[in-house]
């Protein structure tokens, strides 16, 4: 049994890197344009409970599988799964269910940057300066993103093992976004992963020309502003 | 002053000499722009001691790399609003000194000053301000040649009040006591020796042909005067009204650049507290960073969600930073830009007047030193 972990901890502990170089080269402008406002559809998009069931008999399973290929005689069934493992999905579908209860998106994209605004957390920040994706780095955690084809990939890796990725896909018709959300843990033999869906709005347009002053605070007209 | 006629000179000399003369006339007559720059010493001898100093407007240190602006915590627009801004307290600084002659706001470093300061925006951020600072003479002796750093302490910060440099005054009055001390260690003769020099450097800028045997400069960049002008060289008095000329002109514009740091003083003073504060949030989290790193078993839901909190506080510091940058903007931007347009056209007025003038000076020239066809 011991054995059978050892096997998948190792598969684990040294995961491809998400972004690849090549990923984070671009050639010419970027392959997707998602800037806009995307609210949550939730008709579609994953269940948190239901994958968490889904991941945990497919920890099983591939535990169990690999427990028989050194020991024959254990059957498939019973739960095989360390408890310090099981905690750590519970906490990684916890965490993964958490970060993405997002109802709204705001996406702000210009030729080099992309800002993927979300309330109550931070701004997922993409930069591609002279083709090349910029990281952000700081003592507690790297952010940086890549294309996968038409897809928008961002990963951050935050301390204690904990890697955070978020893959942006828009519909061809670019009325609806996909995010697919996979959080992985060095103290988890596999990842969690969550798909939500959003569909485009137009955000409502005010009557009120507002902008941000540092003295005045938010200064707003029905005119012209003059500052 | 005396103009050169003669006869068989072409009428174009003439009626050149004659426009020059009446400008100059009329410019010498003008009402000095700034009651607070003190006065531009015509006569070298009496007003040695106060030696006249430009202060250029300072490099922005703005990285040419886009990509690495957020590694180093340098926002560019508000940089060169900096670099406009900051240079009008060192000049305040030494005019409240009381030791010099004109101090002046200037657009660019000019090599013909008297005392010319230039410097770099190293490193700003709400508690810490570096610039590397460079001061040299009109001679090219170097005066200053290093990095100033000041530091705000949060006593300073709490008792500042919409001066523009909170916390700051230290290291702008090291500056000005620098120079201060370079300038004492001076004689009279040698005070003299420069501002004679500033005005050959200046003529040798304007008329090349009639000062080009004055001065010589050597491969490190340092100035000699090979000989004087005649005391009644018409050309040295001529030069003299020209550069009083343009004295009305950079007082107009070091004019614009007081009124840019009246009305920005509050809010820079307010953006450099909300980076002071921003620093202090960002250190905060730092030490939550720390103090969390044990908490919760290898994996456990704590474990993740502080590294996943610790990650999003530092990250909505830095965007809240980048938000207060576009709101200090949005606010001074119009201010900026209205006094950089009018700037412009100063700036353009004098160098369409150089050509002007160091067409005529060239002419007056070969006109009294030529010999009759």
């Amino acid at each position: 049994m011991v054995a059978g972990y050892l096997l998948i901890t190792a598969c684990a502990a040294k995961p491809p890197p998400v972004i690849t170089d090549n990923m984070k080269s671009l050639d010419g402008p970027m392959p997707t344009d998602l800037s806009g406002s995307w609210e949550r559809d939730y008709t579609r998009g994953d269940d948190a409970y239901v994958v968490l069931g889904e991941t945990l008999y497919q920890l099983n399973r591939r535990s169990s599988r690999a427990q028989r290929s050194l020991q024959p005689t254990v059957g498939y069934g019973a739960d095989s799964i360390p408890g310090r493992h099981r905690e750590a999905v519970f906490a990684m579908a916890r965490l993964a269910e958490e970060i993405t209860r997002l109802q709204v998106l705001t996406i702000f994209q210009n030729e080099n940057e992309i800002s993927i605004a979300r309330k109550d957390d931070y701004a997922i920040f993409c930069a591609f300066y002279d083709g090349v994706a910029k990281s952000t780095e700081s003592g507690v955690g790297t952010e940086v993103c890549g294309w996968d084809g038409d897809h928008l990939v961002s990963n951050v890796t935050l301390m204690d093992g904990l890697q955070i990725t978020h893959r942006f896909t828009v519909s061809r018709d670019a009325k609806r976004l996909r995010v697919i959300t996979t959080v992985t843990s060095s103290a988890a033999p596999v990842p969690f992963t969550l798909e939500r869906f959003y569909a485009r709005f137009e955000a409502p347009t005010s009557d009120f020309n507002c902008v941000e002053t540092l003295s005045m605070k938010r200064v707003c007209s029905t005119g012209d502003l003059e500052l | 002053m005396r103009c050169p006629f003669r006869a068989h000179r072409p009428l174009s000399v003439w009626f050149g000499c004659f426009v020059l003369l009446g400008f100059l006339a009329q410019q010498g007559h003008a009402e000095p722009v700034l009651s607070d720059i003190g006065t531009t010493p015509v006569d070298v001898e009496q007003n040695a001691s106060r030696l006249n100093v430009s202060v250029a407007v300072l490099d922005p240190g703005i990285p040419a790399d886009e990509s690495v602006h957020r590694d180093l915590d340098v926002f560019p627009r508000i940089r060169r609003v900096e670099a406009l801004f900051l240079p009008f307290i060192i000049r305040q600084t030494l005019v409240e000194m009381d030791e010099w002659g004109a101090v002046r706001v200037v657009p660019k470093a000019d090599p013909s000053a008297e005392v010319g300061v230039t410097g770099t925006i190293i490193s700003s951020d709400g508690e810490t301000l570096v610039l590397h600072v460079r001061a040299a003479d009109a001679s090219g002796r170097i005066w200053i040649d290093r990095q100033f750093t000041g530091s705000v302490s949060d006593d300073y910060a709490d008792n500042d009040n919409g001066s523009g440099s909170p916390g700051y005054q230290l290291l702008y009055d090291e500056i000005a006591s620098e120079l201060l001390r370079v300038r004492n260690t001076l004689n009279n003769k040698e005070k003299i020796t420069i501002a004679e020099i500033s005005l050959l450097r200046y003529g040798l800028q304007i008329a090349p042909a009639a000062f080009g045997d004055f001065v010589t400069t050597s491969p490190d960049g340092g100035i000699t005067v090979i000989r004087l002008p005649a005391e009644n060289d018409p050309m040295i008095e001529r030069i003299a009204l020209v550069r009083s000329t343009e004295y009305v002109i950079t007082d107009a514009i070091d004019t614009k650049y007081r009124e840019l740091h009246a009305e920005i003083a509050i809010v820079y003073d307010t953006w450099r507290e909300f980076r002071r504060k921003t620093l202090h949030y960002a250190k905060e989290d730092a030490r939550r960073a720390t103090d969390t790193e044990d908490d919760g078993e290898h994996g456990s839901y704590e474990e993740l969600r502080n590294a996943y909190d610790n990650y999003k506080y530092h990250r909505i510091t830095e965007q809240e930073q980048d938000r207060l940058a576009v709101a200090f903007f949005t606010e001074v931007g119009p201010t900026i830009e209205a006094m950089e347009i009018r700037v412009g056209e100063l700036q353009a007025w004098v160098e369409e007047k150089y050509a002007e003038w160091q067409r005529i000076l060239e002419e007056l020239f070969e006109v009294e030193t030529g010999l009759p066809e």
